[in-house]
């Protein structure tokens, strides 16, 4: 038809016929492959979840699961099993590390989201995702080296070890500001445009606007992000068992954060390896890690609840029928969520305020004191209400009581009736000049404490990295990188360990990278929205929560205890594979998903096959994503300890070997093992610490790079 | 092309109401009507690209040569190769221009690099492309504008020769300048292809197309020849579209 030859052989001659030709199509043979590996997954989740079931199961007969939730005593020499000290441990620690992490976090956020400029905000996000990057037990080993003399320092009466709830939540708080940060502030950034602008116009400062309106619309995803931060925090193993001193009791009194405790995790951590297999204890361990499981799958899944109907909340696809309907149910979840934050910072300042008088005062005055801290904070977040009214005066009552008991201390009692006075007449003064406080000056103020949130939250990750390379540094030499270890650890090198590290980090690329990208891959262009899809997602998210002392387990009683592979590479590759699996399947979706649909329908109407779009279309556009995905993934796999600890690793090698069958040395292992059982060698330890954390950031950096690089490159 | 009695429905709701036309060989037909009338849906069923979209439904059939689209044995893939398409917004690959336009060819199995580069030549002189690309055609094809890309996509387009060229509004996200290049470019295809375009713009119906159809609400409310669309239109509601006293 054209100055175009076709002759018989001519591919794009055309045939009489559009019945099905020679071509072969590949898509449904390749959506049942792609979807049988998808399955992998679930595969993964039943048999970790069957195997901490049954083998947990005897534990349940013998003990008995009333007695085994509910018992005080965790006595595995006496065979007395009683979960409830771990339990509290667990929850204490947890609640502390929120009430730290949780104001560090939320401002940050405001901060970057709200008032940063562009350019601060570029730079802030990045060194906040450096937090996320550290691995867990460099987290321990810096409280053990460095938080904890430092609190004994503060503390010296009421710390005898420096090891406590205290240093256990302030470490774990670290942890998880990350993601409290990180959640909160795509909350505070998905919130329209448009809102801002309607406040603004009317003429709120930027500050009104934020606290207002920003705030007040992104409540469920800075609940979710809370919540999120509590579950990272709960299924933590190494840095808790580090700091917290593992004494398995409940603190007296229950306040008394300079007590030592324990957690689930710690104690699957020091116990698992000495346990006998089959055992009452052994039984007992799995017992606790599920309902660790439990107890981190419930709270994720109800963040994952808050975070659904939040995104609903700015969603543009709602129908006009139930569109009444559902803003009512909007309203209902946002007050909602709204009256439970605020009781809860209530109580946490409550909690706070009285833990640090009680440090100083007796308890009484310490009541007083706390319930005048709320009352303040009550005021001060109702001050355009009725209630003002209300909480002005019962706050005068109980300052006119604190200010008497105060001076009581040191005077008469008609002198601190007098002194009480004043104090109130001060105070009456004060108050409305504080209402007085112009917008400006208050926005002022607020973006100050903003300021100086973040201020704080950079210093703490400064001084961990200064202190980790300032001291790290000089361990570094080329014997101590390429020799084996001397002394039982006190001097030599850590050769066998950076090998053995990279040794796992391959083994689970080799194994993580082809389940996860083919998972991916189905879940983002073959699946549609069936049962046996949603079954797929499920699975993945539960075993995205899974922590990593549970993948351990998984890892010893399946394949070092079951098929008897013994401790070795493979075991720890698989372990550590299943446990980054869910992470890559996630980042390859989105980056998938983030291909415009465009160029699928240009392939598409030029003839190609669902399966050839996939591949020569779609792949190569989301080439970028993907890769940073792998990249965080392997960062992830390098620097955790629990998964390889009861699977691969060993204290020394004295020669590096290939074989699969062999156990390794590994960096976080050997971190772990010279902070925790050889003393005098924290030169070494801090070496070994600053090559992890190269490494580990080295992948991370190289993570952001090929996303910037990628998302230069291609515009849409 | 026939078209008859045909329907579609996505999930309950129904987008197309008993639609009949013919599209006639080596000759432009245009769809005109309002937003929302269905004449996209219409030219996307026409190589079964809503295919794609979950819970669309179609009834009656489309027949070309003969041969039923939606008939059981249809190959989509073979369709495809046959009735090519250009969308509203420009949408190359975010390859460079060689490799947006050998992509078509490669999928259909010619692999020798002198029949490629010819396939390329061809395809973009076409497309009327050829001048302002031939020295870069390792560019990214990104790096083009908005026209220049629309025409990149017609150029890909027609590298797999095929036998019906659908647009859809292609002219809708482009300037006037880069819209008059593309019509030009449609009335040259004419003599070797059908065209089938779907517009808003009743000015561009009446420039290029020789035949029209007027869409209202998922019906066919007239089809025919374009001069009797625009001067004496049969339908009362047609004349009022025209002449623009509603849509």
């Amino acid at each position: 038809m054209c100055a175009f030859r076709h002759n018989e052989g001519d591919h794009l001659s055309h045939e009489n016929t559009i019945k099905k030709t020679k071509r072969f199509n590949h898509d449904k043979v390749m959506k049942y492959f792609l979807m049988a590996v998808a399955s992998a997954t679930v595969v993964i989740i039943f048999f970790i979840i069957l195997f901490i079931f049954v083998n947990g199961a005897s534990a349940i007969r013998d003990i008995g699961i009333w007695n085994f939730l509910t018992g005080f005593e965790w006595r595995p020499s006496t065979d007395t099993y009683g979960a409830m000290p771990l339990i509290t441990g667990t929850a204490l620690v947890t609640i502390g590390a929120i009430m730290f992490a949780l104001p560090l976090g939320l401002g940050s956020a405001i901060f970057i989201s709200e008032v940063a400029p562009k350019r601060l905000r570029n730079v802030l996000k990045p060194m906040c995702e450096v937090f996320a990057g550290i691995p867990s037990v460099v987290y321990g080993f810096f409280g053990m080296i460095f938080l904890i003399p430092l609190l004994r320092g503060f503390f010296p009466d009421h710390l005898l070890f420096g090891t406590s709830w205290l240093a256990g939540s302030i470490i774990l708080g670290i942890m998880a500001l990350p993601t409290i940060i990180s959640v909160s502030e795509d909350a505070m950034r998905a919130v329209p445009r448009s809102y801002r602008e309607a406040s603004m116009a009317m003429g709120a400062t930027k500050w009104e606007t934020t606290r207002r309106v920003v705030v007040p619309a992104a409540i469920s995803g800075i609940a979710a992000a809370t919540i999120l931060g509590i579950g990272r925090a709960i299924g933590e193993t190494m840095a808790v068992m580090m700091v917290t001193g593992n004494t398995p009791i409940v603190p007296e009194p229950l306040w008394n954060i300079f007590e030592m405790l324990r957690t689930i995790t710690a104690t699957l951590a020091l116990e698992m390896p000495e346990v006998v297999s089959g055992s009452v204890h052994y039984s007992a361990l799995f017992l606790l890690a599920l309902v660790l499981m439990v107890m981190v799958l419930a709270i994720n899944y109800t963040a994952k609840m808050i975070i659904k109907r939040s995104r609903k909340k700015f969603g543009e696809t709602i129908s006009k029928k139930s569109l009444l309907d559902k803003v009512t149910e909007h309203e209902k979840v946002a007050k909602h969520t709204k009256m439970f934050s605020k009781m809860s910072i209530l109580a946490c300042l409550f909690a706070a305020s009285f833990f640090i008088s009680s440090m100083f005062v007796g308890a009484v005055i310490s009541l007083i004191v706390a319930v005048l801290a709320t009352m303040v904070f009550v005021s001060l977040m109702y001050t355009d209400k009725v209630a003002f009214k209300m909480g002005r005066s019962l706050m005068l009552t109980a300052l006119f009581i604190s200010a008497y008991m105060a001076s009581s201390l040191f005077l008469d009692a008609s002198a601190s009736v007098l002194v009480s006075f004043i104090v109130v007449t001060a105070a009456l003064i004060s108050i409305p000049l504080a209402k007085r406080l112009l917008a400006k000056t208050k926005e002022k103020i607020a973006h100050f404490v903003l300021l100086s949130i973040v201020a704080v939250v950079l210093m703490i990750l400064i001084v961990i990295v200064y202190d980790i390379v300032s001291k790290g540094l000089p361990a570094l030499s080329l014997n101590f990188l390429f020799g084996y270890p001397e002394d039982g650890g006190l001097g030599g090198g850590i050769f066998p360990a950076i090998v053995g590290t990279i040794q796992l980090v391959v083994g689970t690329m080799m194994i993580a990278f082809p389940l996860g990208i083919i998972s991916g891959i189905y879940l983002a262009e073959y699946s549609k929205d069936t049962r046996y899809t949603r079954i797929i997602r499920e699975a993945i998210d539960i075993l995205n929560g899974t922590p990593s002392v549970v993948f351990g387990l998984f890892g010893m009683a399946a394949l070092v205890i079951y098929l008897g592979v013994g401790y070795a590479l493979i075991a720890g590759c698989i372990t550590l594979a299943f446990m980054v699996l869910p992470v890559i399947i996630r980042t390859t979706e989105e980056a998938i998903l983030a291909v415009p649909k465009e160029l699928r329908e240009a392939s598409l109407a030029l003839g190609a096959s669902k399966w050839e779009t996939t591949t020569k279309v779609v792949i190569p556009a989301a080439f970028g994503g993907v890769v940073t995905g792998l990249i965080l993934s392997l960062g992830r796999a390098a620097g955790e300890t629990a998964p390889i600890m009861f699977t691969a690793a060993v204290v020394f090698r004295s020669s590096v070997s290939l074989s699969l069958l062999d156990p390794v040395m590994a960096l976080p292992y050997h971190l772990f093992f010279l902070a925790w059982e050889v003393p005098g060698s924290e030169t070494m330890q801090y070496g070994t610490a600053l090559v992890l954390l190269l490494m580990v950031l080295f992948m991370f950096a190289l993570a952001s790079l090929v996303r910037h690089r990628y998302s230069k490159s291609i515009k849409w | 092309m026939d078209i008859v009695g045909f329907n579609l429905w996505y999930g309950e709701k129904q987008a197309l109401f008993d639609v009949g036309m013919n599209v006639r060989k080596n000759k432009i037909t245009a769809l005109i009507g309002p937003s929302g009338c269905g004449k996209s849906t219409l030219i996307r069923c026409m190589n079964r690209m809503n295919d794609l979209i979950d819970g669309c439904r179609v009834e009656g059939s489309m027949f070309f040569q003969g041969q039923d689209i939606y008939g059981k044995d249809t190959d989509v893939m073979a369709l495809r190769k046959r009735i090519g398409m250009i969308f509203q917004k420009p949408n190359p690959f975010p390859m460079s221009i060689r490799d947006n336009i050998t992509y078509g060819p490669r999928i259909h199995g010619i692999t020798k690099q002198s029949e490629l580069d010819e396939i390329m030549e061809r395809s973009l002189k076409q497309a009327a492309l050829w001048d302002e690309v031939h020295d870069r055609l390792e560019q990214s094809a990104l790096s083009l504008s908005g026209g220049q890309q629309q025409r990149l996509c017609i150029a890909r387009t027609l590298s797999i020769n095929p036998e019906v060229i659908l647009m859809d509004e292609p002219t809708s996200a482009l300037d006037p300048i880069a819209t008059a290049k593309i019509e030009d470019l449609a009335i040259s295809l004419e003599k070797d292809y059908t065209v089938v375009i779907v517009t808003h713009n009743m000015q561009q119906a009446a420039r290029i197309s020789d035949y029209t159809g007027f869409m209202y609400m998922g019906k066919m409310i007239e089809f025919d020849d374009t001069e009797k669309i625009f001067n004496k239109p049969s339908e009362d509601l047609t004349e009022r579209y025209i002449t623009g006293r509603f849509g």
